[in-house]
């Protein structure tokens, strides 16, 4: 039987790169009906296809390359996608998301998902076209860098509509924070997945499509479209979105500082004294130029900047995020603005992640002051705070994997091993995911969301804005009102169990919807009630209606996740914290003293999930309700279910 | 009074909701392909220019047509009669403008009709780009303002590319 579903482009791809194969098939049923789109369903492709024994970078693994029901339909904030597989940074669930216009293309060229494995014997790209998939030639591309790679493909296919989703010479060489890059300026930065795609000589996928998506009631669906738009449009709002339209991300710069929860100086403080030099008021006035929109969004958070002169000079282009100005501003002390806009640029161009990026440069500097590196081996590098020369050329050398830039390509967790001796205690990660940029010690429940995170040290599987930026309403309306109190104290651990447990939930579906996390995240407007008022209409999958369905779904796919990685062999041992972040109490600003009360609020989480205090393994009737019952029959014989 | 759309590329944030919209509205699926309204887009130059009817006095598509398939409707408003049109592109290549493409299912002509009167491009405009003018000369100032600022971008555009 067909895909019966509407909102889907109904087909997915499946290629073997070492056949030189590509199979057009229908869309699963059930995937739609159980696991939505985008992360949901990859976790149950890659729970099937991968596990303990796949190598990441190896043939055997699987990448799948997702979108979800919301994509190119008109859901303000969409169009996004998504990519997961098995990390080679990190050796558990990899997922990473990305804005720009490449997922609705994916759609319109009629399908929802691609599921590649394999290894090509030479490097080729991937170019969909109406329902049509063809492998391609790409000798002539590699080697080059993202946006050249663009370029070269619309070029040589004569259509300037294109959309591509590419790697640059750092995934082709494997640099394990490889990224992929999205329309020249938008990444799919972690996790390692750009390093994937150059391990299976896949040098990139183009789209370009003119196939119509449908909705099961068109009227139904605009309608409610409408009113889930209204409630961003709330005048409640108005300041956050103004502050997104004319700052972007470049905001948190000062928001987070004010709270002292800004890495810096690899997270040894999280209050950067120059913070105003790296952002927001210095690149609205001097650098930014115009305002850039996601595919269909409303919010329209991206922002072009140009640098006129003098050193980094540079022509128009997409301007670093809060993530990147913190990984090579503050957390390695520089306040040359124009330093990081020109590394976060090099970054996109040769494909690497700019978090893990910072984060292994900053971590090679605290080494360096420790007296851990010296020059003789950093190949007469100085390696001093702030030092711009350093940066731009360690930034080129992990791209080509030479000198220095060898061991830092591996990420802080494996270079930390590299070094030995004391080196692990500044290495900053969880799971071997560098920390994006916040600070448990200034937020308490940051230090649960990094703890729990599929991913590893990173704030978008769960951060809660609620507390940080008081939405009381909100935590009375989601929570009660005598947990309000409680939960609105960033500084509480109490409670956060529960919020975090929520939040990993509603972010799963999310994830899979595929939206992005403007309109959940901040303002938190979106809740499950947008997804049953929104989905039955445009899919016509009527149990999607019903809030609790929904709650369900949500769980379902939360759990896969976890239990993916246990199966790996994760447990509550590596649900933990860096040492810096768990033990040393920050030293000055605003969160001064502070230190997150990991135990008590990880007790509550599992309690909430379902599983094992000790172990967090999830309890066999918590799978067996959400469906999951395959998944209980493997970790049990695998001794992972708690009793 | 005829009317015309106008947009103001400092306003444009490169969404392509107005396609997704106007695509809606004229097949009732998403598919910015079929969209009356193009938003051209050209990263590695800092270009994102939405192209859409001018709604010419002297129309240099209807000159072209061969089949006198562009007619103005009820409305006033210069349109496609599918039936006539033989998908040719003459109109395409007569519009300096971008205005009309054929439709790349149907293979006849499209362009804007204005919706009959409320173009759902405009209702969609989160960020306010998209006007609808009256020809009269306020209007005309309006629309001569936005493509000069067009003219300057692209030339700006093209002086860095030499
Ligand atoms: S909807 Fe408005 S902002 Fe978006 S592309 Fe069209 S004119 Fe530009
Ligand atoms: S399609 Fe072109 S020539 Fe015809 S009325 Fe519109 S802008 Fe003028």
């Amino acid at each position: 039987m067909t895909f019966p579903y509407k909102g889907y482009a109904g087909k997915y791809l499946e290629v073997d790169l070492t056949k030189g194969k590509t199979i057009v098939k229908d869309m699963v049923k059930e995937w739609a009906r159980l696991y939505l789109g985008g992360t949901g369903i990859s976790s149950k492709i890659l729970w099937e296809r991968t596990g303990p024994e796949t190598e990441p970078l190896s043939p055997e693994n699987v990448l799948v390359v997702g979108t979800g029901p919301f994509t190119g339909v008109m859901f303000s904030p969409s169009g996004r996608m998504m990519f997961a597989s098995k990390s080679p940074l990190t050796g558990i669930w990899a997922e990473s998301h990305s804005g720009g216009f490449f997922g609705p293309e994916m759609k319109y060229a009629g399908f929802d998902l691609i599921v590649i494995s394999g290894r090509s014997p030479r490097p080729v790209y991937l170019f969909l076209r109406d329902g049509e998939a063809e492998l391609r030639d790409a000798q002539h591309l590699w080697g080059r860098e993202t946006d050249v790679t663009t370029r070269m493909i619309r070029e040589e296919l004569r259509d300037p509509s294109i959309e591509t989703a590419v790697i640059g010479p750092a995934g082709e060489r494997q640099v394990l924070y490889g990224s992929v890059i999205i329309d020249f300026y938008r990444a799919a930065g972690r996790t390692g997945l750009g390093a994937v795609m150059g391990s299976k000589n896949l040098k990139g996928i183009a789209a370009s499509g003119s196939l119509p998506l449908e909705a099961y009631d068109m009227e139904k669906y605009l309608e409610a479209n409408r009113q889930e738009m209204e409630k961003l449009r709330d005048p409640l709002w108005a300041e956050s979105l103004g502050s997104l339209r004319k700052y972007g991300t470049t905001d948190l710069v000062a928001i987070i500082n004010e709270i002292g929860r800004l890495p810096t100086k690899n997270h040894w403080t999280g209050f950067y004294e120059h913070a105003d030099d790296i952002g927001p008021e210095i690149i609205a006035e001097r650098y930014r130029i115009a305002q850039e929109a996601c595919h269909g969004c409303s919010i329209g958070c991206k922002y072009i900047y140009r640098v006129r002169d003098g050193r980094f000079a540079s022509a128009p282009a997409g301007g670093p995020e809060y993530e990147t100005l913190m990984a090579f501003g503050s957390n390695c002390l520089n306040n040359n603005i124009e330093s990081i806009m020109y590394l976060g640029k090099r970054c996109d161009q040769l494909g690497m992640d700019t978090i893990s990026c910072g984060k292994s440069i900053g971590f090679a500097m605290e080494l360096w002051e420790k007296g851990i590196l010296d020059a003789s081996m950093t190949g007469g590098l100085e390696l001093t705070w702030g030092n711009i020369d350093t940066m731009v050329e360690l930034v080129e050398q992990i791209a080509k994997r030479e000198g220095l830039g060898e061991v830092l390509s591996l990420g802080t967790r494996r270079a930390a091993e590299k070094f030995g001796g004391d080196a692990w205690r500044y290495a900053i990660h969880v799971k071997g995911l560098e920390a994006s940029g916040q600070d448990p010690r200034a937020h308490q429940s940051v230090g649960l969301t990094y703890a729990t995170n599929v991913r590893g040290a990173d704030h978008l599987r769960s951060l809660s804005s609620l507390e940080e930026l008081g939405y009381p309403e909100i935590v009375i309306e989601r929570f009660g009102k005598e947990k309000a109190d409680k939960i609105l104290d960033i500084m509480s651990p109490d409670y956060k169990g529960e919020l975090i447990w929520d939040m990993e939930n509603l972010y799963a579906l999310v994830d899979s919807a595929v939206i992005c996390k403007y309109g959940t995240m901040w303002p938190p407007v979106y809740y499950y009630e947008t997804f049953a008022n929104v989905l039955p209409h445009l899919t016509g999958m009527t149990e999607w209606g019903d809030v609790a369905y929904v709650r369900q779904a949500s769980r379902r796919i939360a759990h896969l996740r976890r239990a993916y990685n246990h199966r790996l062999g994760i447990t509550r041992k590596d649900e933990t914290l860096p040492h810096r972040l768990l033990k040393e109490a920050m030293p000055t600003g605003p969160a001064k003293g502070g230190l997150p009360d990991l135990d008590q609020m990880l007790d509550e989480y599992y309690d909430f999930r379902g599983c094992d205090k000790k172990t967090g393994f999830p309890k066999r009737e918590r799978l067996m309700e959400l469906g999951l019952d395959y998944v209980a029959e493997d970790l049990e014989a695998r001794g992972m279910i708690a009793k | 009074m005829r009317e015309f759309l106008t947009i103001d590329i400092d306003l444009c944030t490169g969404c392509r909701n107005c396609e997704l919209a106007c695509s809606v509205h004229h097949t009732s699926t998403f598919n910015p392909r079929r969209a009356r309204i193009q938003v051209i887009r050209d990263e590695a130059r800092n270009l994102v220019i939405p192209v859409v009817c001018l709604q010419c006095e002297h129309p240099l598509c209807m000159e072209a047509c061969p089949t006198g398939a562009l007619d103005y409707n009820e409305a006033g408003v210069l349109t496609v009669d599918e039936a006539r049109c033989i998908g040719c592109g003459a109109c395409v290549t007569a519009c300096k403008y971008g205005g009309i493409t054929l439709d790349p299912i149907e293979r006849y002509a499209i362009k804007c009709d204005l919706c009959g009167g409320d173009p759902a491009c405009v209702a969609a405009c989160e960020y306010g780009a998209i006007q609808l003018v009256a020809a009269d000369l306020d209007g005309l100032a309006i629309r001569d303002h936005n493509i000069a600022r067009v003219a300057t971008m692209l030339g700006i555009a093209q002086e860095e590319q030499q």
